[in-house]
Order: C-alpha cells, then sequence, then structure tokens
C-alpha cells in the first residue's frame, strides 16, 4: 500500500517561517512544541522564542508536546488552495465542521493564536514565491 | 485630504434604568438607517458606508457605541460587575436610542448579535421599523469553541478575541480593511466580546421556535449572509429563513461575517438593491 504523502509542506516550514514579520509581532516570547498530523504521519515543529527552530518528520516516539493539531490529509489539502473554499479557509473553519482535532494547552494556542494561524498559513502560498 | 462627512456626538441617556454615555455617529440625510455593530466592536464597522456618497444621498446612516464598547463608557460601578448582554437588554437598548434620537421608523440593520436581534425586533417590534436587514443572521449557533480564553488574565482578552474571529472573513477581502476589523477587536474593554456572546450562547441564545411570529406584512426582513462565515453559516441563516413567511434572503459570495467591514465596496453591491426596493415601498 502507497501511504499517502502529507499535504501540507512542513519541510519547508523552516524556511517559509524565517524572516516573517507577521511571526515575529505575534510570537513574542513563544515557546511550543507543536505536533501537526494527518492521521498517517505525525511531525512536531519546535518553536523557540517564536522562531521555529526544528521541524522533525515521524515517526515519532512519545514526544513531550504543547499543542496537537490533526486533520485528514483531504481537509488540510483545500486548506492549502490559494483561495480555499468557505469551511476550509482557517484553522477555525476546519473546526467549526469537526475537521480537525485540536488538543493540548488551549490557553497557549489562543494567547498566540495569530501566531499558530499564519504559521499554517504560510504553507498556503507558493514557495517558490516567497 | 480628505475630512470625512461622518458626524460624532456624545448622548447622555438613561437607559435599561442608568445613567449611559453612548457614542453616536452619522452621515447623510433621509431614510434613517440604524446600524448595529457586532460583539466586541463598534461603529467604525460601518465607516465605509457612512463614507458612501450615493448611500448618504437618501439615508441617514447612523451606528451607536454600544455601553461598554468603542467611546461608549461603561456605566458607574462596572468595576464590581461582569458584563452580560441580555436579549431583553439589547432590545430595549435599540428602542430607547431610537427614541432618544427620535428616529421615525428607521430602517435597521444589525450584524451578527446585531443580526440576532434584527430577528428579535422583527418578532416583537415590527411596526416600529421601515425594514429590518439582518447580516450575518442565525437564530441559534454551533459552540465550537470555547469562551474561557477570551477574558483570562494570562491571555491578552484583545488579541485572542481578534485572532478567534479573524477567520471569519473572506480571503479574498482586502488585507487593509481585514486588518482594520481586527484592530476595533484588538481595542475591545476586557471580557466584553465574551459578555456579548452571553447573549449569543447563552440561555437565550435558541430562537428557533419562535421566529414563525415574525410577520414580514408588518415590516419587510431581509437577511444577507456571506458565504465564507462559519459562525453564522449561509445554512445556519437559510434555516432561520426557512421559518420565516415572505423573508427574503440571500448569500453574499465572497464575503464573511462582517461584510459592511471587511469589504464594504463589495456588500455595497449588495446592499443597495435591498436598500432600493426600502426606499422605493415608503
Amino acid at each position: 500500500m502507497v501511504r499517502a504523502t502529507m499535504a501540507l509542506p512542513l519541510e519547508t516550514l523552516k524556511d517559509r517561517a524565517a524572516g516573517d514579520a507577521l511571526l515575529a509581532r505575534f510570537g513574542l516570547d513563544l515557546d511550543c512544541a507543536l505536533l501537526v498530523g494527518d492521521g498517517e504521519t505525525d511531525w512536531l515543529v519546535e518553536i523557540g522564542r517564536g522562531e521555529v527552530v526544528r521541524v522533525t518528520k515521524g515517526p515519532l516516539i512519545m514526544p513531550k508536546t504543547d499543542l496537537r493539531l490533526r486533520a485528514a490529509s483531504e481537509a488540510w489539502a483545500r486548506f492549502l488552495q490559494p483561495v480555499p473554499p468557505p469551511g476550509y479557509h482557517d484553522l477555525f473553519a476546519l473546526r467549526r465542521y469537526r475537521r480537525i482535532q485540536i488538543e493540548g494547552d488551549i490557553r497557549l494556542m489562543s494567547a498566540y493564536l495569530f501566531y499558530f494561524k499564519r504559521l499554517f498559513a504560510l504553507l498556503r502560498a507558493p514557495s517558490a514565491s516567497r | 485630504m480628505i475630512l470625512e462627512p461622518v458626524i460624532g456626538r456624545y448622548l447622555r441617556l438613561e437607559l435599561l434604568g442608568r445613567a449611559h454615555r453612548l457614542y453616536v455617529e452619522e452621515a447623510g440625510q433621509g431614510i434613517p438607517l440604524l446600524c448595529l455593530h457586532t460583539a466586541g466592536s463598534d461603529t467604525r464597522q460601518y465607516r465605509g458606508l457612512m463614507n458612501d456618497a450615493q448611500l448618504t444621498r437618501d439615508f441617514r446612516v447612523i451606528a451607536f457605541d454600544m455601553p461598554w464598547h468603542g467611546k461608549s463608557s461603561p456605566p458607574a460601578g462596572w468595576q464590581s460587575e461582569t458584563y452580560r448582554l441580555t436579549s431583553a437588554d439589547y432590545t430595549r437598548m435599540v428602542l430607547e436610542v431610537c427614541d432618544a434620537l427620535a428616529l421615525e421608523r428607521p430602517v435597521v440593520m444589525g450584524c451578527s448579535i446585531g443580526g440576532r436581534i434584527a430577528l428579535v425586533l422583527a418578532m416583537e417590534h415590527a411596526r416600529r421599523f421601515r425594514a429590518i436587514i439582518g447580516l450575518q443572521s442565525g437564530a441559534t449557533i454551533d459552540p465550537y469553541y470555547e469562551l474561557t480564553w477570551l477574558h483570562h488574565p494570562q491571555v491578552h482578552g484583545g488579541e485572542a478575541s481578534a485572532a478567534y474571529v479573524s477567520g471569519l472573513m473572506a480571503p479574498a477581502s482586502p488585507e487593509a480593511e481585514r486588518w482594520e476589523t481586527l484592530w476595533h477587536y484588538m481595542q475591545g474593554g476586557p471580557g466584553i466580546f465574551k459578555g456579548d456572546l452571553h447573549f449569543y450562547r447563552g440561555a437565550d441564545g435558541d430562537i428557533r421556535e419562535r421566529l414563525g411570529a415574525i410577520d414580514t406584512r408588518a415590516c419587510p426582513l431581509y437577511l444577507l449572509t456571506g458565504e465564507y462565515d462559519y459562525s453564522v453559516s449561509p445554512e445556519d441563516t437559510r434555516a432561520a429563513a426557512e421559518r420565516i413567511a415572505g423573508v427574503k434572503f440571500s448569500v453574499m459570495p465572497r464575503l464573511g461575517h462582517f461584510p459592511m467591514s471587511e469589504n464594504p465596496a463589495l456588500f455595497l453591491t449588495y446592499l443597495e438593491p435591498v436598500l432600493a426596493e426600502i426606499k422605493t415601498r415608503g
């Protein structure tokens, strides 16, 4: 069986995030171990003082995480479209229609929600255009 | 340089049994069009409408900051209270402001919580209005997020509230208008967005069974909903509209939860035919 590929280009996240003005604006003092999954594979995104310092592709062995966001590949794929359809255009849109599981430190997520939304929106742009 | 035609004043009045100082602004002349802002925001959401020369030629566009919002003060003693909006208080507030400003059968247009109260006004006070327009109106709401963190000492309530609502706008709405809309949320008073949502999600938060009482012959009712809104989705408004005989419902493509603020120019193209019809009916 061929395993589905993670729709989110997480391997490019560190480059995309580097120097981003909005992440700098909203990520003040953020330290977070963020797990992102598609039901098949989990990735660990480590953030230190607002910067993406390491992105690790799973399988992960008992990772220590602060926040875990998991959605099906199909949902992530629609989220990534340049103009996503209604209901797929924002992390909370996915949440409203129960297409994403959000678990962990919700206080941290709420305090830095602009940062997390920006982080995922950065995955939407073609990397060549950045 | 542009000096806008928008004029702001303060209205001192007895509201809900207490002394209040409310900020009211307006532009234009003609049929009064009273505009109600969304939860946790203020009158600036209607800046695009108030600056539209075509609209203000025939309509006197009026908006007020609800108590505790924008430039309106909370009532004296606020420091030892928890702000919680109720349907009854919101209804009385709208009627008392209409009376204080001597508005004769105005058109009322509200968005989000203002869209919900538009339904209540249609139900209970239809004869007071020339027409009622609900933007992003729903009779109930799916509680898809936790309210705790909108007002908590460990979280910046303004940034959290703005971030919570940020995705409700359409991706294609102009960036500057979207961030202006979010700035209003960032400036909200502590706990006020959450207190507004009490009305929306609390004890009187489900009016589905009462919608049949709306008589659109007494007052025309228009419901317009942006397609990208997932708080009150087009399906949510449609479900409400199906219970109301004679209501006019339409979906606004490429708009979200804050049509008048996130993309005023596009919103006006949907609003103008509605206002033209209202003007013709007299």
